[in-house]
């Protein structure tokens, strides 16, 4: 299908179920979070995540949601750009904005499950997670093991048809909401660190298994710490050859990195929104920035175009999506720059203002993708030795 | 924007012809570069001489120049003049002077595009034209000078051959020796009004946002030679027993280059996606030739609220061009800096070729308006400027 006509159809069918959002976003009216890390309550994120779910169920049954997948999933095997083509146009209709959870189980776990699910597996889960049925976390980090992953402890110990798992979790966002865990597990203590190594799909209601808000720097919690106390998990859940769950575990953070590369540009449209809706001429200063900004949200969308014509050309875009990761984290900081510029004091007290105080849900959230995901200096890492091809630091 | 298999191509062959020829201006070379591989007319329609591709397709060679610094007055003769041409509606000129451009056997360029103090009177015996023009690309050098200058009616396009009476050409001492500039100073002299005397100034506005494009692509040329020679020195050269490259300090700083250079390839080729689509809609309105290739990148109207309220409809050249120099300009300042600092004492001398990057990144960083001349420019089209709510 041409996409100018896949536009116009998706445009069409949008306005069917959806509200367009008035021009230049609505100034002064609606919604003015701009929360980069939501801070409900456990009641409020199972509430809003219903919304979002509701509303991913009905493009998914109406043939808008899994647009690259093939029809056995539920989708309609359109070349990956078309993602992005959708999501142009939905970003004109008022419709509900996803939490990480969303993105983590539709462009993370699922894809992964794909590549390394059993074929019962992937019946099981594709279809599910991508009509959001299904939600997955992602268990990975550890305290002791955060940018160095491959040292995760939390054990799994094989018993009969099942394992059963033992260990600790930290930093698992919508871990509240999830109905499964894709967990990070040491199979083979005996073994190198990396082969070692076996990932699971836990569910999140498991016996044994604990959730336990942690309270980030935003106020609020969209992380916990799990626990998993003899958590016994067929063998049938299991992602993935055993000892080989490291490359599974990359796959789902290759997948991530890629995901991130939109990352901040919402915000830093509306942060371009503000800077014409101040009611008072900029300073030549506050003009500068601005255009800095918007070329960087030009750029940023261009960087992306780039990543998806890999995948479109059937390149595993792979490292390089490192470079959007960055770009992205960058995107956000400057965003917060311009915008306390901007608004001055409005920016740091509550005046009560429609679209001021508000954004210091993103001040306060942005620093978080500069560690979540794979911290900046880890894609760093990844774009000197992998990209560049600069010989290895001896000391990692 | 993805390259085609064709462009691949043409970039392999301009990388080892340019690898294997001196930098700067060279006659023969000019010559071999229009015969050999047709680079001049690349982007020239075939009535006129030219192979007739895309501007997409000479990007691609101005990418390369600028990664060897090589090309000669490219960018004044084919980008600057052939451009001013082309847009001038005048079929005519074109007829007279595209097919030499296009053959290797002519060199031009532009004077009076943003400054200068050029004026032109109709008398008796036809147009003269009177006062100077600073800082012309190649202007001493050039065989063709087309200059923008100052009529009763407005801004005119002129052409004046080398040799005319009363012209007087002073090359500058310049920073970049691969790029010379001149003043030119002209008494009295006959010119050859090109297009309608008057029409000019949309013209000219046009020329230099192609200039900043092709200038964009040069930067982002220049910036990945930059990247690569420093990665292949750094992983080459030992200190405290290990490849200088293994240090972290020293990787981040290049990871770091890479996002840049990254970002500056992504502005570079949307400019050049901007400017046209086959060169003979280049005359047509920019409305029309300036077409986003929206089917993927959303266009920036429609990304960023849109400003049409506020400033009227943004011009996608004029958006791209301006974005792109913003990004390339600083990004081959960065690379070149980082081509000498990590080459250490070598890297500071006369013999290393590290230094003649710096200069191309300095001087390319004023040439077509400094990074706030775009910036303010960029506020002016988004609606950033001169507006209350
Ligand atoms: C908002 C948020 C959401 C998250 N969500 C999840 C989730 O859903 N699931 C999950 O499993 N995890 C999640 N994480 C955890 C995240 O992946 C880790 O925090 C991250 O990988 C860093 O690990 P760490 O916190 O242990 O920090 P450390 O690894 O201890 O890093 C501390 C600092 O040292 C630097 N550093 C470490 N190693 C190197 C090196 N080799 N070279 C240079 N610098 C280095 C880091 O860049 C960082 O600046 C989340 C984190 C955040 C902030």
């Amino acid at each position: 299908m041409e996409s100018d006509e896949f536009r116009a159809k998706a445009r069409a069918w949008l306005a069917t179920v959806a509200r367009p959002r008035p021009a230049d976003g609505g100034w002064g009216t609606g919604e003015d979070s701009v929360a980069v890390f939501e801070n409900w309550s456990a009641e409020e994120e199972r509430a809003h995540t219903e919304r979002i779910r509701e509303w991913e169920r009905l493009r998914f049954d109406q043939g808008w949601g899994a647009l690259g997948w093939p029809a056995e999933f539920g989708g309609r095997d359109l070349p990956a750009y078309f993602e992005q083509l959708y999501r142009a146009e939905e970003a004109a209709f008022d419709v509900p904005r996803r939490t990480e959870i969303f993105p983590v189980t539709q462009q993370l776990v699922a894809p992964a499950v794909r590549i390394w699910g059993t074929p019962e597996q992937q019946r099981r889960w594709i279809g599910p997670m991508l009509r959001t049925d299904l939600l997955a976390c992602q268990l990975f980090s550890e305290t002791e093991a955060g940018s160095d992953l491959a040292a995760v402890r939390t054990r799994a110990v094989r018993d009969g048809g099942r394992w059963i798992l033992n260990g600790h979790k930290v930093w698992t966002s919508g871990a509240r909401v999830a109905d499964w865990g894709v967990a990070v597990c040491r199979t083979d203590p005996a073994a190198r660190k990396h082969a070692g190594i076996t990932v699971f799909l836990v569910r999140m209601d498991a016996p044994g298994l604990g959730v336990r808000p942690i309270r980030q720097m935003t106020g609020g919690a969209s992380f916990n710490e799990v626990y998993l106390d003899d958590v016994a998990v067929p063998d049938t859940d299991r992602l993935g050859p055993a000892g080989e769950g490291w490359r599974v575990t990359l796959s789902v953070l290759a997948a991530e990195r890629l995901d991130s590369g939109s990352l901040g540009l919402a915000n830093a449209d509306r942060a371009l929104a503000l800077a014409r809706n101040l009611g008072r001429p900029l300073t030549g200063g506050e003009v500068e920035r601005a255009a800095d900004l918007f070329v960087r949200t030009l750029v940023q969308r261009l960087i992306g175009r780039r990543v998806t014509e890999a995948l479109v050309a059937g390149r595993e875009p792979g490292a390089e999506a490192s470079v959007g990761k960055l770009y992205a984290t960058e995107t956000m900081r400057r965003t917060s720059d311009l915008v306390v510029r901007l608004l001055g004091p409005r920016a740091v007290a509550d005046t009560g203002e429609w679209g001021t105080f508000a954004w210091t849900e993103h001040l306060m959230g942005a620093p978080g993708y500069r560690i979540a995901g794979g911290t900046d200096e880890i894609q760093r890492n990844i774009l000197a030795e992998r990209v560049l091809g600069l010989p290895r630091d001896p000391s990692r | 924007m993805r390259e085609s298999e064709e462009q691949t191509q043409l970039r392999g062959v301009l990388r080892d012809f340019f690898g294997a020829t001196p930098r700067g201006f060279d006659k023969a070379l000019w010559a071999r570069m229009a015969g050999e591989i047709g680079v001049q007319g690349l982007a020239i329609p075939e009535e006129y001489g030219g192979a007739g591709f895309s501007f997409a397709d000479l990007a691609v060679a101005l990418e390369e120049a600028g990664r060897a610094l090589a090309g000669g007055p490219l960018l004044s003769t084919v980008v600057l003049a052939g451009y001013t041409l082309l847009l001038s509606d005048d079929k005519a000129a074109c007829r007279q002077h595209l097919p030499a451009i296009a053959a290797g056997t002519r060199t031009a360029t532009v004077a009076g595009f943003g400054g200068g103090e050029l004026t032109a009177t109709r008398e008796a015996g036809g147009w003269f034209g009177d006062g100077h023009a600073d800082f012309v690309l190649d202007g001493a050098g050039a065989d063709l000078i087309l200059l923008a200058a100052r009529t009763g009616a407005g801004t005119g396009l002129f052409a004046c051959e080398a040799g005319a009476p009363g012209l007087a050409r002073q090359a500058r001492t310049v920073l970049d020796g691969t790029r010379p500039q001149a003043l030119v100073t002209l008494r009295h002299t006959p010119l050859t009004p090109i297009g309608e005397p008057g029409a000019a100034e949309a013209v000219v506005e046009r020329v230099l946002d192609i200039g900043r494009a092709a200038l964009a692509a040069e930067q982002a040329g220049g910036s990945a030679h930059a990247l690569d020679a420093t990665v292949s020195y750094v992983t080459q050269r030992h200190q405290f027993g290990r490849p200088i490259g293994s240090f972290q300090a020293v990787q981040h700083r290049l990871a770091d280059l890479l996002v840049e250079i990254e970002a500056a390839r992504s502005a570079a080729a949307y400019a050049a996606s901007c400017v046209a689509g086959p060169p003979e809609e280049v005359a047509g309105p920019p409305e029309e030739v300036a077409g986003p290739p929206e089917e993927v990148a959303p266009p920036p109207e429609e990304v960023a609220p849109p400003p049409e309220e506020v400033a009227g409809p943004p011009e996608e050249l004029a958006v791209a061009a301006a974005a792109a120099q913003v990004v390339c300009s600083e990004t081959f300042r960065r690379a070149a800096e980082e081509y000498v600092q990590l080459h250490g004492g070598i890297g500071f001398t006369w013999e290393h070729p590290a230094h003649l990057y710096l200069r191309r990144a300095r001087s390319a960083q004023v040439l077509f308006g400094t990074a706030d001349d775009h910036r303010a420019r960029l506020g002016a089209l988004l609606g950033l400027t001169e507006h209350i709510t």
